[in-house]
C-alpha cells in the first residue's frame, strides 16, 4: 500500500537547516492500523504531510499504491489525495461557512466522478453519530461533533488510506474513546489508517506502533492488548 | 435536492461569511459601475440632444441685417444664441423680403424661409416669461415645424399659431394675444431656450399684429408689409454650406446684410457639450485607477485570511487551478452584484429625477433620454468594466493562493 524508502525532509539551509524527518523507512500493508507516537517537534506531522502528498520529501521515495509521488505533478498528487487519501487534522479543519453536511460533501467537488453524494454523506454522518447535526454550522458543534464530521468528510470519497494527525488531541476521555472506537470500526471495514497520537493508551489499538524522535522512526514492541480487538497485520490484510 | 454539491455553494457561503467586508467591496464595485454608467448615460443624453438638435436646426446660415450681428455680439448671447438658427433673436432690425429674390438665385440652396420678429409681451396667463411673437412662412418654414410635438395634419392657417412648450394651452384651444384670438395649431417640444416661450403665426397675421401694436403703442417700431427680420437658409446635400454663405453674401454690402453661418449658432452648444465627455471620462478613469489597488488590497487580505481554508481544500484534493478559480469567482460574483446594484441605483435615481426635466436644468442643455437598447449597451459596458476590475485586481491574490503550499497554509505559514 505505502512504501517509504529513506525519506528525508529538511527545512532551511546551511547552519539553520532543520532535519525534520531523517532517513525514514516504512512499509504499510492494506488494512493496517499504524500509530506513530513522539514528542512535539519530532517530525510526526511532517511525515504524515509527506505521506499525504502535502509536502515533498527532500530525499528518498514514497510510493502509494505503486505510484512514486515524487514523480507526480501537483495536479496528479491532488487527484491522488482526492481519490485515495482521507485526512483528519489535529484541529477540526471544518470550513466554518458551510453546514456539517456540506463540509462532508466538499471533497466530492474535487472528485466529481467519485462515489460521494448527499445520500452517502448523510450515511457517513449517521455512521459517526452526528446525523442529527447535519444542518448545523461548525460554530455550533462541540469538539467531539466537529471531529466526527471531519472523519465523515475524510471518508466521503471512500479512500483506501485514512491519515489522522492527533485526531483525539483536544478531546475528553469519553469522546476520545468514542472516536477511537470509530477508527477501529473503520479499520475493521478495511480502511488503512496511519495515526499520530501522544496518547500511549491508544497503542493497543494499532497493528503496529512507531515512535518518532529527532526525525527518526523506530518501531515499538507490539502491545499485548487492545481490549478484545488485537489483530495481526495478516488478519487485517485479509479484510481488504 | 441535488445529490451533488456545487462550487457555487462554497462561493456563496464564503461571501456570506463576512457580510460587512463584502458589502464594502460590493459598494466599491457599485460606485465604479454607477460612475461609469452615469457618465455614459449623461454623455449619450447630451449627444442625443446634439444629434436631435442638429437634425431639427435645419438652417445652415441666416441672412440678417448687418446691425443684427452687432446686436447679437453686443448682447453676448449665451447658449440661447443657438436658437438663432431656429428663429431669429428678438430685434427690431429688419430688411425687405426682396432680398429673397437674390438669395434664391444662389446655387446650392435647398430651403429658405423668412422670419419676422414682431413683439415681446408679458402675458402672465400664457407664460411666466415674456412671450416673443414671430411671423413665419408656413409654406417654406423648415426650422420651426420639425420641433412640433405632433405635426399638424394641415398647414398653419389664418389666426392659427404654433406655440412653444412653456406657453399655456393645448392644441385646438384658443389664446388671446394683443386682443387677437388665435387657435393653437401645434405645440413644440421643449428646447430649453426662449423658443419655449415664443408664439409663431403666419406672416399675414404677423403684419396685422404689428399694425395693431403700432396703433396701440407709439414706441413700437413700425413694421412695413414685406419686412422680415431674417432669412434662414439651408444648403443642399451636395453643397458646401460655407461656400453657399459666401455666395449669398457676395451681392450684398456687408454694411447692409450679413450671412451668419451655422458654426456661429452651434459653437456655443458644441463648446458647452464638448467639455462634458472629457470631464466625465476623466472622472471615470480616475475612479477606475484608484479602485484597482484598493480592490486588489481587499482581495489580497481576503486570500491571506483564508489561507488555512485554502490549504484544507488543497488537502482534500483541490487542484491549484480550482483554488485560482474559486478566488477569482468570488471576486467576480462581488463585482457582478456591485455592478448590477450600481447600475440599478443609477437608473432608479435617473428615473426619480425625471431626467427629461431635472437633467435639462442641471446640464443647461436639452437632455434626451437614451433608447433602451443604448441603455442596455451602457449597462453592459459598465458591468464589463467592473468585472474586468474585479478580475485584474484578484489575479495576483488568486495566483498566490493557488501557489500556496497546502501544508504551510494549513499551519498558517503560507505566504
Amino acid at each position: 500500500m505505502i512504501t517509504v524508502n529513506s525519506v528525508t525532509k529538511t527545512f532551511g539551509e546551511g547552519t539553520s537547516e532543520i532535519r525534520a524527518v531523517d532517513t525514514v523507512d516504512l512499509e504499510v500493508q492494506p488494512g493496517e492500523f499504524i500509530i506513530i507516537m513522539g514528542r512535539s517537534g519530532s517530525g510526526k506531522s511532517t511525515l504524515l504531510g509527506m505521506l499525504a502528498g502535502l509536502i515533498r520529501p527532500t530525499a528518498g521515495t514514497i510510493r502509494i499504491k505503486g505510484l512514486d509521488i515524487n514523480t507526480l505533478n501537483d495536479n496528479q498528487i491532488a487527484e491522488l489525495r482526492s481519490q485515495e487519501i482521507g485526512f483528519v487534522f489535529q484541529f477540526s479543519g471544518l470550513i466554518p461557512t458551510v453546514t456539517a453536511l456540506e463540509n462532508v460533501l466538499i471533497p466530492t467537488l474535487f472528485c466529481p466522478n467519485g462515489p460521494g453524494n448527499r445520500e452517502t454523506a448523510l450515511g457517513l454522518l449517521k455512521q459517526v453519530g452526528v446525523a442529527d447535526r447535519a444542518d448545523a454550522y461548525p460554530g455550533t458543534l462541540s469538539s467531539g461533533e466537529m471531529k466526527r464530521v471531519a472523519i465523515a468528510r475524510a471518508l466521503i470519497n471512500k479512500p483506501s488510506l485514512l491519515i489522522a494527525d492527533e485526531p483525539t488531541g483536544d478531546l475528553d476521555i469519553a469522546t476520545e474513546s468514542e472516536i477511537m472506537a470509530l477508527f477501529r470500526q473503520l479499520n475493521s471495514e478495511g480502511i488503512t489508517i496511519i495515526m499520530v497520537t501522544h496518547n500511549p493508551d491508544l497503542i493497543p489499538c494499532a497493528t503496529r506502533t512507531y515512535r518518532m524522535s529527532q526525525g527518526r522512526l523506530k518501531r515499538e514492541p507490539d502491545s499485548p492488548s487492545c481490549p478484545g480487538e488485537q489483530r495481526t497485520r495478516d488478519e487485517n490484510t485479509d479484510l481488504r | 435536492m441535488s445529490q451533488k454539491m456545487h462550487f457555487v455553494t462554497l462561493i456563496m457561503a464564503s461571501i456570506r461569511n463576512k457580510p460587512g467586508r463584502n458589502l464594502a467591496t460590493i459598494f466599491c464595485f457599485a460606485f465604479i459601475a454607477a460612475n461609469i454608467f452615469s457618465a455614459q448615460y449623461l454623455m449619450a443624453g447630451a449627444a442625443g440632444n446634439a444629434e436631435k438638435g442638429i437634425s431639427r436646426m435645419g438652417a445652415d446660415s441666416m441672412v440678417v441685417p448687418a446691425q443684427y450681428e452687432v446686436f447679437i455680439k453686443g448682447a453676448q448671447m449665451g447658449p440661447a444664441t443657438v436658437n438663432g438658427i431656429v428663429r431669429v433673436e428678438p430685434s427690431n432690425f429688419r430688411v425687405s423680403n426682396n432680398i429673397m429674390d437674390n438669395i434664391r438665385k444662389v446655387p446650392g440652396i435647398s430651403d429658405m424661409s423668412p422670419q419676422l420678429f414682431v413683439v415681446t409681451h408679458a402675458i402672465p396667463e400664457l407664460s411666466s416669461s415674456p412671450v416673443d411673437i414671430y411671423g413665419i412662412d408656413p409654406d417654406t418654414d423648415f426650422t420651426i415645424r420639425p420641433w412640433l410635438h405632433h405635426p399638424p395634419e394641415k398647414i398653419l392657417g389664418p389666426n392659427e399659431v404654433i406655440v412653444g412648450s412653456d406657453i399655456a394651452g393645448e392644441v385646438s384651444s384658443q389664446i388671446v394675444v394683443s386682443c387677437q384670438l388665435y387657435t393653437i395649431a401645434g405645440k413644440l417640444d421643449p428646447t430649453q431656450s426662449s423658443v419655449d416661450h415664443s408664439i409663431f403665426l403666419r406672416m399675414d397675421d404677423a403684419y396685422s399684429l404689428a399694425a395693431y401694436e403700432a396703433n396701440a403703442s407709439p414706441s413700437f417700431s413700425p413694421v412695413a408689409k414685406g419686412d422680415i427680420s431674417a432669412v434662414l437658409v439651408k444648403a443642399g446635400p451636395e453643397a458646401d454650406p460655407e461656400m453657399v454663405s459666401a455666395r449669398i453674401q457676395q451681392p450684398f454690402p456687408s454694411s447692409y446684410l450679413r450671412v451668419i453661418g451655422r458654426n456661429f449658432a452651434l459653437e456655443p452648444v458644441s463648446q458647452e457639450i464638448s467639455g462634458l465627455p472629457n470631464l466625465l471620462n476623466m472622472i471615470s478613469g480616475v475612479v477606475v485607477l484608484a479602485s484597482l489597488p484598493l480592490i486588489a488590497l481587499i482581495a489580497a487580505m481576503v486570500a491571506h485570511e483564508r489561507q488555512r481554508e485554502i490549504g484544507l481544500l488543497m488537502a482534500m484534493g483541490a487542484k491549484r487551478k480550482i483554488i485560482f478559480s474559486l478566488v477569482m469567482a468570488e471576486s467576480l460574483v462581488l463585482a457582478a452584484i456591485g455592478g448590477i446594484a450600481g447600475i440599478g441605483t443609477c437608473l432608479f435615481i435617473f428615473s426619480l429625477l425625471n431626467s427629461q426635466v431635472f437633467l435639462n436644468s442641471v446640464l443647461q442643455i436639452t437632455f434626451i433620454t437614451p433608447q433602451l437598447t443604448r441603455i442596455s449597451q451602457m449597462a453592459g459596458l459598465a458591468l464589463l468594466v467592473v468585472i474586468a476590475i474585479g478580475s485584474i485586481s484578484s489575479l495576483w491574490p488568486a495566483y498566490q493562493s493557488s501557489r500556496m503550499n497546502p501544508y504551510d497554509a494549513i499551519r498558517g505559514n503560507g505566504s
